[in-house]
């Protein structure tokens, strides 16, 4: 619901592995048969991690004065637990709802379900990739150069040096080959070209490739000329173009290119 | 002391006046509500700045975030010394001006300012347990008392005039990631509040709480329980239990309707619909409820059975106006799924759905009722689904403008592009389920559609970066004097010509405007407050 930013959570993670691993024997062995083998819910129990009680525990405390009693109206029966091993499984609950919790862990699974032939063929045919890119000559080797998912990611958009999130740091972004362009000319003749650093409409700023430098003009309706060129529009026209089946034929066949 | 309790003498008459007015359209010399009035339309009948001199516009004062607990009013249940990995907070919240003075919030923070000058007059700190600190809409204002909501889901009520609390309740436990951001909005004796927080699979719901003793008058829940109408929506109790639909952002009021109108949240998991097949009411809907029972009157889902995260918790604008030749009384929504909605906010009749994004790729078009359909192959998948726009979807929370002069809906739009991987491939997934990478941010826009036909009848295109569009959703404020004031992606604070577009004025404030904003008359001069991140800027014509 929050869109982009930085998630901070009230959550913190459960530290203690050893006790996380003690909790989810006890789990597997007390009470996957109703709450399943990962507390999600089994035959009849519900599922553990979305249980208020759960979630609102600490550290095995109300877990397990809610166990010496159970819920026998609904079939839940009473365990006497020593404090210890309540204690390892609220561990282990509370260990998998920080892991549901939080996104940013979560992990991407086997990506590279595609065929390769077909993407192949989409990449000497209809994708029109080989206009400007050839398998032996600047795609050589990318499929062991790259993880999948960075692959992927980059097939669609080649922006910048591959890195952490959304590529090389925004700050050098402009001195790319790949950054966005941009030329001004000026009333008197003279222009100035380079990475695109920021265009608003009433400024333009830009890293004069031959000076070496950033230079900034200010706006004023269409003085100075301004116009801005994209090395990589291919790859942003073609982004309304993919089909999600074409996008997996293309990552099989690119990481098959070791 | 003194001058500040004389400051405010005025107060309790002016506040127990407005209140119990019906706010049909914003006062000039106040900002009572969140919005300025009730109707949502952020729309002022100013216009001693105007198209012809608001290029003489000019910085009044400049009030900077103090966020030190040193000289602050302090409470709250968490430790004296805050939790790491604070960052310093934006201002998203509308700040309400009564008599002079400015109220306004950020997470954990009220402040009270004097308008004319930018000084502060009190500062109330709260201590915290935790919590996601996002962000947080603003205070209501009752009398001689001020509510707020904090990220650890304390509904916090102040003395007006000196800032010191009277009571805190806790409405929702962070240890099930609660966090509350919304501004309480306040129709008649019910103080109305929402809940937020989606990283766990938990139930939304708004609530009323009585002005003097804060507890509990009535709460309606975004999803049903047992059999209740909308259960044939889920497929069992646990998933429409868990289903989510946090209302996390203030509503509009009719008065003569007697009718309060908001958008719900995304329903849980997020992106992930396999375990809640069905349309998932009362998720991403726009509702009417009576405020004084807290009855639902009519609902319309604009995204049945959502799979991106876009939630229609975007301002439902109150329109009147003409519609196929006969006048009508309206709510509309820019919803973050795409597309705009027009509805007669009496019955809940759809009457319109038009798209406002180009790049818009996930549905099946729209159905007979109006609504997006929802297109099963463009849910995230395990070796990903291109999708656009992303989940902050193609607008979002800001507060959009209406301005009944130019029968123009204006709003701040983003187009971009990711791929959404299914990660808990479980029968029984939880959370967010899925794991999303933007690749690409193209063309978005400032745009201004016509509300009675759903058409751009102009788009300006926002700044750009060298990775490609910057900004998208902004806060905008329009007025009588023919203007638009909103950002241009850039950190500029643009006044546009409301008619076309055109930037007639602009102040770079060193980051984009993070509120909705506000003008009013002080002392015979028109003012213009908008904040910026960590700061409130105040700009004014030269005398």
């Amino acid at each position: 619901m929050t869109g982009v930013h930085a998630q901070q959570q009230a959550l913190t993670p459960v530290t203690d592995q050893a006790a996380v691993e003690r909790g989810k024997a006890l789990l597997v062995e007390q009470c996957g048969f109703c709450h399943g083998a990962n507390a999600r819910g089994g035959s009849g129990g519900p599922d553990l991690t979305r249980s208020v009680v759960v979630q609102e525990d600490e550290g095995g405390k109300q877990l397990n004065a809610f166990l010496r009693v159970g819920r026998p109206d609904r079939g839940m029966p009473k365990f006497d637990m020593p404090d210890a091993q309540a204690a390892d499984l609220a561990a282990f609950l509370h260990s998998a709802i920080y892991l549901n919790a939080n996104r940013r862990l979560y992990k991407i699974l086997d990506i590279v379900v595609g065929d390769p032939k077909a993407g192949q063929a989409y990449f000497n045919g209809a994708g029109r990739c080989s206009t400007c890119h050839s398998a032996s000559g600047d795609l050589k080797g990318v499929g062991a150069k790259y993880e999948p998912t960075v692959l992927q990611g980059r097939l669609l958009m080649p922006r910048g040096r591959p890195g952490g999130r959304g590529g090389a740091p925004a700050g050098s972004l402009y001195m790319e080959p790949t950054a966005i362009k941009v030329m001004v000319t000026l009333p008197a003749g003279e222009s100035a070209s380079g990475g695109l650093v920021r265009l608003t409409d009433f400024d333009v700023t830009l890293y004069d490739t031959a000076a070496g430098r950033v230079r900034s003009f200010l706006r004023n309706g269409d003085v100075p000329k301004v116009v801005v060129t994209d090395p990589l529009q291919a790859h942003v026209d073609h982004l309304s173009k993919w089909t999600d089946t074409e996008m997996h034929n293309m990552t099989a066949y690119l990481a098959s290119l070791k | 002391m003194n001058h500040r309790t004389l400051t405010v003498v005025s107060f309790v008459s002016f506040v127990s006046c407005v209140s119990v007015g019906l706010f049909a359209q914003i006062p000039t010399d106040a900002w009572p509500t969140y919005h300025g009035d009730y109707t949502g339309r952020r729309f002022s009948t100013l216009k001693q700045i105007n198209t012809g001199n608001v290029k003489n516009l000019t910085l009044a004062w400049v009030y900077r975030i103090n966020t030190s607990r040193a000289g602050a009013i302090v409470g709250g249940e968490g430790p004296e010394t805050p939790p790491p990995g604070g960052s310093t907070p934006s201002v998203k919240s509308t700040p309400l001006m009564i008599n002079g003075i400015l109220y306004f919030s950020v997470p954990d923070h009220v402040y009270a300012l004097d308008v004319r000058t930018g000084r502060e007059i009190w500062h109330y700190a709260w201590k915290t347990r935790g919590g996601d600190h996002i962000g947080n809409r603003g205070v209501g204002i009752l009398g001689n008392w001020l509510y707020f909501l904090t990220p650890d889901n304390y509904f916090v009520s102040l003395d007006v005039a000196t800032g010191k609390e009277r009571w805190h309740h806790e409405i929702a436990n962070m240890k099930r990631e609660y966090f509350s951001t919304n501004a309480p909005m306040i129709i008649g004796r019910q103080v109305i509040i929402g809940v937020g927080g989606d990283a766990l699979d938990i139930p939304g719901y708004l609530e009323s709480r009585d002005p003097e003793s804060g507890n509990l008058v009535w709460r309606w829940n975004t999803t049903p329980r047992g059999s209740e109408a909308g259960a044939n929506t889920w497929p069992d109790e646990d998933s429409m239990a868990h289903g989510g639909g946090m209302p996390w952002i203030p509503g509009t009021y009719d008065p003569d309707l007697n009718l309060y109108y908001f958008g719900t949240g995304n329903p849980q998991p997020v992106l992930a619909g396999f375990s809640r097949a069905g349309d998932n009411l009362y998720t991403c809907t726009i509702v009417a409820l009576n405020p004084n029972t807290g009855k639902m009157a009519w609902y319309y889902q604009v995204t049945p059975h959502d799979t991106h995260d876009w939630d229609a918790a975007q301002t439902p604008i109150l329109i009147d106006g003409d519609f196929n030749g006969r006048p009508r009384k309206m709510v509309a929504q820019a919803s973050r799924n795409g597309h705009y909605f027009l509805l007669d906010r009496a019955t809940g009749e759809h009457l319109l759905t038009t798209k406002y994004l180009d790049s818009l790729n996930w549905t099946k078009g729209i159905n007979a009722k109006g609504q997006p359909a929802h297109d099963p192959a463009k849910d995230a998948s395990v070796p990903g689904t291109l999708v656009s726009p992303d989940t902050s979807g193609g607008t979002n929370w800001p507060p959009p403008s209406f301005n009944p002069e130019t029968g123009l809906l204006y709003f701040g739009t983003r187009q971009g592009f990711s791929v959404m991987y299914l990660t808990d491939t479980d029968g029984r997934p939880q959370g967010w389920a899925a794991a999303e990478r933007n690749v690409a941010v193209v063309g978005n826009a400032l745009k201004a559609v016509d509300y009675k036909t759903g058409q751009v009848k102009w788009s300006r295109p926002l700044a750009m970066g060298p990775a490609g569009s910057a900004g998208g959703p902004m806060g905008l404020l329009s007025t009588s004097g023919g203007l638009l004031f909103g950002n241009d992606g850039g950190s500029n604070f643009v006044a546009y010509d409301a008619a076309t577009g055109k930037p007639l004025w602009h102040a770079g404030l060193g980051a984009n405007t993070s509120n909705g904003p506000q003008t009013f008359m002080v002392d015979g001069r028109q003012f213009i407050v908008v904040g910026a991140g960590d700061a409130l800027y105040a700009f004014a014509l030269q005398p």
